[in-house]
């Protein structure tokens, strides 16, 4: 038989039997739709899980410390550096170090007028800032020398001398605050530091040292990458080191870094970078260790939903081999006469796979089209019901965490996985329609 | 060998067949030793009243059931040892059915149900239906082509089962008591449309009857009783050379 006909055949038998069809497929729909649903549930659990650990420390990088006491004599040096660089998967590294000293203030303004107390100064790789996931606000990273990169808030930790004690501060959290206990508005501060020169002024054993230094950008707060993301500032590190030899007096010998941040280039590739640095004996850490449990838990999670969906897709399939076995006990004459005609066994077996087949994509289809409209309703209710939202609830985006997620692949899966579950339930009635003899035909009734 | 050049030789051989059913723990013989050659051409009634093993012969004859001894040989190819798809496609090409209750599939219109056989043979849907359409026409059912078998008459359902058994050009058609759901009036017709048929294309018959009017019909009448041949006899007076 020609492949045309059999379609053909398969549908005029689906149609003939149309609430007996139409209640199959909606099984396999409801089946279908209980599968994309759950699972797309657990997907946006996991989206918006990974959205809450990149929002608290981006889940790329690893940050190398030196090792434990007693652990080996490996140092925090260039050559850990060089070496990490020269690393398969890393795409960035820089050494931290900070500059610890007992008394520092940052004066600025008009006869130094504002003056802030304390601040924190970190020198790294201003090169590889924004590919190490400091995001630059205004301006831009670090180039010449003098210039640095201040943190988001650090004009808010000046105060006005020229103002009595008590209100010569501008408090940015005096405002509005809003769910995530953040400002709604900021104050504007006293002055913007971006276009003054700020002096740089450390207490030492040996007397006062005062540095100028030219904010070139500001860069977002970050609390995983520091406090000097806030109210601090970040230099590069040959800035750095000519500072801390002031400050200390020439040094007899380099100081170890730190830290040394590095960057992987994907998300699976952390885990092995993290145990090779490990290997090589310093001490690491990174989001991997939170993010592990937590990705484990959610697809656990995901599994359970997959298998509630599964059950209904599993009760379905039992519908359709019901359908079919009733379906051939009806036909059996006709079997036989169509056999008796010359119809070929593997025709007749194709005849009913097609039917369940069919039954099984018609459901997984339509199921597929409901539960992405379901999700669509679902993700409008938790971002808000409105026109302009419908994008949004569908694509998700920056900011937005989708209860339910339905990435295409999991349509194609439903789809293909009803259609096997349909050839899979019309595999035994099938074979029992091709064992009808011929003589069925002429048997009287 | 195919069974157009066996012209010289009989287009059905039937050789020592023996077919035993067990029923429980008996065994029932419902074919003794059966022997018969049928030509050409020639229409064969088989003859016998129910239960002398008429149906279970023809069963035999069409390779709808193997017989426990013996073979059955159509054209020289030994139907009773053919597997299920030689056997398809043997029916697709060599023998035709007329059923007695008609056996029109009942979601299928007129021509759909005459096309029947093309269509497992691959032929497409436009070639197949005109070829239908045609051989609708010619037993008179022009005016019922898409019809539905319900809304048609016992005769008439009949005649399109008579165009379906003929669509293929087959060289063999088994015809199961192919009146003995119709008045007398129509199953003169029907008879004589069997008969021109097999006369036009020069085509075998066997018919299967327990109505001795309808034996008359045939050339040559084979009696079963008991599932024994007792008579196999030509018959001088048949019907179908003088009428029509």
């Amino acid at each position: 038989m020609r492949k045309k006909d059999l379609l053909r055949i398969c549908l005029q038998n689906l149609m003939r039997r149309r609430s007996r069809t139409f209640l199959t497929v909606l099984g396999v729909l409801i089946g279908c739709c209980s599968i994309v649903i759950m699972v797309s549930l657990g997907i946006g659990m996991k989206e918006t899980q990974e959205k809450l650990l990149s929002e608290m420390g981006d889940l790329t990088i690893i940050t190398v410390s030196a090792p434990q006491k007693g652990k080996g004599k490996v140092k925090l040096d260039d050559a850990l550096v060089k070496r990490l660089r020269n690393m398969d998967g890393v795409v960035g590294v820089s050494p931290k170090q900070t500059l610890e000293v007992d008394s520092i203030r940052l004066l600025a303004g008009t006869g130094n007028r504002y003056v802030a107390d304390w601040t924190s100064v970190v020198g790294m790789d201003t090169g590889e800032m924004e590919r190490l996931g400091y995001r630059i606000l205004n301006g831009s990273a670090a180039k010449r020398d003098g210039e640095v990169v201040i943190g988001e808030f650090l004009a808010y930790s000046f105060k006005d001398t020229l103002r009595p004690e008590g209100r010569n501060m501008i408090d940015r959290w005096a405002g509005e605050l809003d769910d995530n206990g953040q400002p709604t508005q900021l104050p504007p501060p006293y002055f913007d530091p971006m276009k003054t020169t700020l002096t740089m002024e450390i207490a030492t054993a040996s007397g006062t040292i005062k540095l100028p230094v030219t904010p070139a950008g500001v860069m977002k707060e970050d609390y995983s990458k520091g406090y000097e993301t806030s109210e601090g500032m970040i230099m590069s590190l040959t800035d750095l080191r000519k500072l801390l030899d002031k400050v200390q007096g020439p040094a007899k010998k380099k100081l170890p870094y730190d830290s040394v941040l590095v960057k992987v280039s994907s998300i699976d590739r952390v885990a092995d970078i993290e145990q090779e640095i490990k290997a090589m004996g310093y001490g690491t850490e990174s989001m991997e260790s939170i993010r592990k449990p937590m990705e484990k838990e959610a697809r656990q999670k995901q599994m359970m939903l997959g298998g509630l969906g599964a059950i209904s897709l599993f009760v379905a399939a039992l519908g359709i081999t019901n359908t079919m076995i009733m379906s051939i006990s009806e036909r059996t004459r006709e079997i036989g006469i169509m056999k008796a005609l010359g119809c070929y066994v593997s025709d007749v077996r194709i005849m009913f796979l097609s039917e369940a087949g069919a039954i099984g994509l018609i459901g997984g289809v339509i199921g597929c089209i409901i539960s992405f409209i379901a999700s669509v309703i679902i993700n409008l209710v938790s971002i808000g019901l409105s026109p302009e939202n419908i994008p949004a609830a569908i694509l998700g985006g920056e900011g937005i965490n989708r209860v339910s997620v339905i990435p295409p692949w999991l349509l194609i899966f439903a789809i293909v996985f009803s259609v096997f579950i349909g050839l899979g339930s019309g595999y035994y009635p099938a074979n029992k329609a091709v064992q009808i003899p011929a003589l069925e035909a002429i048997k009287s009734e | 060998m195919t069974p157009s050049d066996a012209r010289s030789r009989p287009i059905i051989e039937v050789k020592n067949i023996r077919k035993e059913y067990p029923i429980g723990d008996e065994t029932v013989v419902a074919l003794k030793r059966i022997n018969l050659n049928v030509m050409r051409g020639e229409i064969c009634c088989i003859f016998g009243t129910s239960g002398s093993g008429k149906s279970t012969l023809l069963n035999q004859l069409a390779g709808m059931e193997k017989p426990t001894r013996g073979e059955v040989l159509i054209g020289g190819v030994p139907i009773s040892r053919l597997n299920e798809n030689q056997l398809a496609s043997f029916r697709q090409r060599h023998l035709g059915f007329v059923f007695q209750s008609y056996n029109l599939l009942p979601n299928l219109t007129a021509t759909e149900n005459v096309a029947m056989p093309l269509l497992f043979r691959g032929v497409p849907k436009a070639q197949r239906e005109a070829a239908a359409r045609k051989l609708l026409c010619r037993v008179g059912l022009s005016h019922r082509l898409d019809h539905f078998p319900r809304q048609m008459s016992g005769g008439q359902q009949q005649r399109a089962g008579i165009a379906r058994a003929f669509i293929a050009r087959p060289d063999v058609v088994f015809a199961d008591e192919p009146t003995g759901n119709l008045d007398s009036k129509t199953t003169v017709e029907i008879m004589n449309m069997i008969c021109t048929f097999a006369r036009d294309y020069h085509q075998t018959i066997i018919l299967v009857t327990h109505d001795p009017e309808m034996a008359s019909y045939a050339h040559r009448i084979v009696t079963l009783i008991d599932g024994e041949i007792v008579s196999n006899q030509v018959n001088h007076k048949e019907k179908s050379r003088h009428e029509t």
